[in-house]
């Protein structure tokens, strides 16, 4: 029944339900997808070379002897570049709204449901509101640093894009360093949080920058050496080459090849969450004690670009994860030789490609999401860390740890032989799916526990 | 002047102004700041020596480490703003006379070494090449140097670890 | 030595079973209904239908069966009710009500007006909102048109008043002074 009681803001789509669908649906899927199709439409053809040939071929105009080779080809860098950043930004907006969904539902509330279908559009409406605000900087800050802060943090989310890989083809660039180089890049997202909280001239923001550059700088140790499992076990540093040595199947992914590894999989990504400052470590901007730390003296659009720096670091870390242990792009079913066949010799190739290479985006896009929604799940979940705390469980339990997965991968390398890996594939496969299993039992038992309550998804 | 140079004049004068900057600035986190540039620019100049491996490391280590532990400190650190930071013990004197030795030193060795000039060559994969001199042809020095750097370690623990009372 | 070792694998085998316990429940969490009741506008029913009979909402008067003994506005602590009391012009010996005004603004629902009522005819209702442009329009003139004043009511003995159901006509009042359709331009509105 309708009442009628004051000017809401969803007036416009209950009048057009159908446009509010829509409008959802384009920045639900319609975006991202529209990314994926441009990154795969310009990630490939990155190379100088390949621009000399497309030159060649379709223009007729000789590319490389040109003096605007090198025009042509930055502006293609821009590109990329333009595509990465606005995947950061839509990837940003988007978790925070399914972030704040899961939060309200685990929580009993219903979360933000009005802007769009579903509330969808309240992460755009967030990001209009943090533009339009007033962008203030206190009196007593480093001015210049105050405003070179947010730009640190944001260098630092966006260089590991350029090895990231999306799918068979859809990668920046596959430096041989790949890894090295992911965990070099993370050190100017601390920078930034160093920098504000100097900058701010603030106690609050001093502490918060201060704490972060005591976490950042213990857990990139265990995060580092679990990230050399993998690194063992392919052989090499890059990270197409890590994806590469691993297979579409769960039993052929590194984390299931080898004890050391499932083990190394989970410091990991405990120490990466560590790294990128979520809940349970987010003892930089501990809303609590620190006020908002680090970025407490911020508004506007350079808070916007905090959080949204903050968010996106998920995509990172759980991509870092899904491309280490979990098989990145693999399809299952299909190998190397598949995407040789389907490529051809030609300058373009053939739409199958294409469909196969979207196929295996979407298959890292899915793990990444799921491993998204599992640090959701636990920054709703856990309480955050003391420092002390967070100290002990880095020095004295994660690196040790890292440091004995690391020897025994080594072992385990030189000893064991093609099938034993491939049996402890299928055996910690299963003991993985049985482990789910028993975890799906317990929670459905938690909601039996109490009278009348059931399995029920609506109130939406 | 074709792009390669232009982007080499970049990154030098990145890393002299950052060096500069070090040593001349007022403010301490100013002087970190110049450090990380100078930092980033030597690591460009890596890059541009097709030294990969080497430019990551500098990145990781110098930026993710040493830079921050020196941020850190400086917070930890009261009135870091419009002080003299200089060494007075020596005196200017002691000071120009370290700098035209040194200076002329580095000046006789960029002028009159033989460098050995390579032809351009793209990025190749130098991290087999080092771990294969690293635990090859010098494992010696490299393992040295690990049990010099335990040694550290173990030191700063001893160091910083509180007594343990005996008597309880 | 053996006991350091036992706690630290212990600590390790705590994180796990602990992990699994919350992570189970804040999941189970997650697949429920969410209890929140997405007011005003996606309710199975209107709210102030699913409050408790005794709810202590907006106060309605039904002057059909006032008696006009004032016992209400001496009631009232913080004087919300304002009555005046005529001769009717027409019959000197009947009484009339001109003014039964209640600012719903100020009043803070406390219930002593209720209470010493001999009719019933003020009462609470589970009505809640009332939302207007002006805190002056809060004043609900339940005595429309002094003009028209409305007679006392004489009890009749051994027999209750015949007061309409509660909530009706306050229901009745607030549909017809909905503001939202109401252009600005429009002169205030005077019913309640």
């Amino acid at each position: 029944m309708r009442i009628t009681l004051g000017l809401d803001s969803t007036s416009l789509s209950r009048r057009y339900p159908r446009l509010a669908i829509l409008a959802t649906l384009f920045m639900a899927f319609g975006l991202p997808l529209g990314l994926y199709v441009a990154a795969l439409a310009v990630f490939p053809l990155n190379t100088p070379e390949r621009l000399d040939a497309m030159a060649e071929q379709w223009l007729g105009y000789d590319l490389a002897g040109s003096p605007y080779r090198y025009i042509v080809y930055t502006a293609f860098l821009l590109l990329v570049a333009f595509i990465a950043v606005n995947y950061t930004a839509v990837f940003g907006g988007v978790s925070t709204w399914v972030e704040r969904r899961v939060a309200g539902r685990m929580q009993s509330r219903i979360g933000p449901n009005r802007p769009g279908a579903a509330g969808f559009l309240s992460w755009v409406a967030d990001a209009v509101k943090m533009i339009l605000k007033e962008d203030t900087i206190p009196a007593e800050a480093d001015h210049l640093l105050f405003r070179a802060a947010p730009y640190f943090s944001m260098v630092g989310l966006l260089l590991p894009f350029v090895v990231l890989p999306f799918g068979e083809a859809t990668v920046v660039t596959d430096m041989n360093v790949g890894v090295f180089y992911v965990a070099a890049a993370s050190a100017f997202v601390v920078v930034g949080i160093l920098v504000s909280g100097w900058a701010s001239n603030s106690k609050w923001a001093l502490f918060g920058g201060i704490r972060g550059a005591a976490q950042v700088m213990s857990y990139e140790i265990p995060a580092g050496i679990a990230m050399m499992v993998p690194v063992l076990m392919a052989g090499t540093l890059s990270m197409q080459g890590i994806v590469r040595a691993q297979g579409g199947w769960p039993w052929q992914w590194f984390v299931f090849q080898n004890p050391a590894a499932f083990v190394a999989f989970f410091i990991a990504v405990t120490a990466s969450l560590a790294e990128g400052n979520r809940t349970p470590f987010d003892l930089p901007e501990a809303e609590s004690e620190l006020v908002a730390g680090y970025h407490a003296e911020y508004s506007g659009f350079r808070l916007a670009i905090f959080l949204m720096v903050e968010w996106a670091n998920m995509w990172i870390m759980a991509g870092l994860a899904v491309t280490l242990f979990l098989g990145g792009w693999q399809v299952p079913g299909y190998g190397a030789e598949d995407y040789a066949r389907l490529l051809g010799t030609g300058l373009l190739p053939a739409p199958g490609w294409f469909g196969l290479q979207l196929l295996s985006m979407l298959m890292f896009v899915v793990k990444t999401w799921a491993l998204v929604f599992v640090f959701i799940w636990l920054r709703w979940t856990l309480p955050r860390v003391r420092v002390d705390q967070m100290m002990s469980l880095c020095w004295k339990y994660l690196v040790p740890g890292a440091f004995l997965c690391f020897v025994v991968t080594l072992v385990w390398q030189l000893l064991v032989p093609p099938a034993g890996v491939a049996f402890t594939g299928y055996a910690l496969t299963a003991l993985a799916l049985f482990v789910l299993a028993k975890f799906a039992v317990a929670t459905r038992r938690n909601i039996s526990k109490v009278a009348g309550h059931r399995v029920d998804l609506g109130n939406w | 002047m074709n792009t390669q140079f232009a982007i080499f004049v970049f990154l030098a004068l990145a890393t002299l102004i950052g060096a500069a900057s070090v040593a001349l600035s007022r403010n301490i986190f100013w002087s970190a700041m110049g450090l990380l540039s100078c930092l980033v620019g030597v690591g460009g100049l890596y890059v541009m020596l097709s030294a990969d491996f080497v430019a990551i490391t500098q990145l990781l280590v110098y930026i993710g480490g040493v830079l921050v532990l020196i941020l850190f400190a400086i917070m930890l650190t009261s009135q870091i703003q419009e002080i003299s930071v200089s060494n007075r013990s020596v005196g200017l004197v002691g000071g120009y006379l370290i700098f035209f030795v040194v200076s002329t030193l580095l000046s006789f060795v960029a002028l009159w070494a033989p460098w050995r000039l390579t032809s351009k060559e793209p990025v190749a994969n130098t991290t087999v090449a080092l771990g294969d001199g690293l635990l090859g042809t010098w494992l010696l020095p490299f393992e040295i140097a690990s049990v010099l750097l335990v040694a550290t370690l173990v030191g700063a623990i001893v160091i910083a670890r509180k007594e343990v009372k005996s008597d309880s | 030595m053996a006991q350091g070792i036992r706690a630290y694998f212990g600590h390790i085998t705590d994180v796990v079973t602990t992990f699994w316990e919350g992570l189970s429940v804040t999941l189970s969490y997650m697949l429920r209904r969410p209890i929140t009741v997405q007011y005003p506008d996606r309710v199975e029913k209107r709210v102030a239908d699913t409050l408790p009979p005794r709810y202590r909402g907006i106060l309605e008067v039904d002057t059909a069966v006032c008696t006009g003994c004032m016992a209400c506005e001496r009631a009232c602590p913080i004087g919300v009710i304002k009555i005046s009391t005529d001769k009717d012009p027409g019959n000197p010996k009947q009484r009339v009500i001109t003014q039964f005004d209640i600012d719903v603004g100020k009043c803070m629902f406390c219930g002593l007006c209720v209470e010493p009522c001999p009719t019933g005819a003020i009462a609470h209702t589970r009505e809640f909102e009332a939302t207007r442009k002006h805190v002056d329009s809060l004043v609900f003139r339940w005595v429309p048109d002094p003009a028209k004043p409305v007679p006392f009511y004489r009890p009749v003995k051994g027999q209750d008043a015949p007061r309409a159901p509660v909530g009706e006509i306050l229901r009745r009042c607030l549909a017809a002074a909905s503001w939202i359709e109401r252009p600005s331009f429009l002169p205030e509105e005077r019913k309640p």
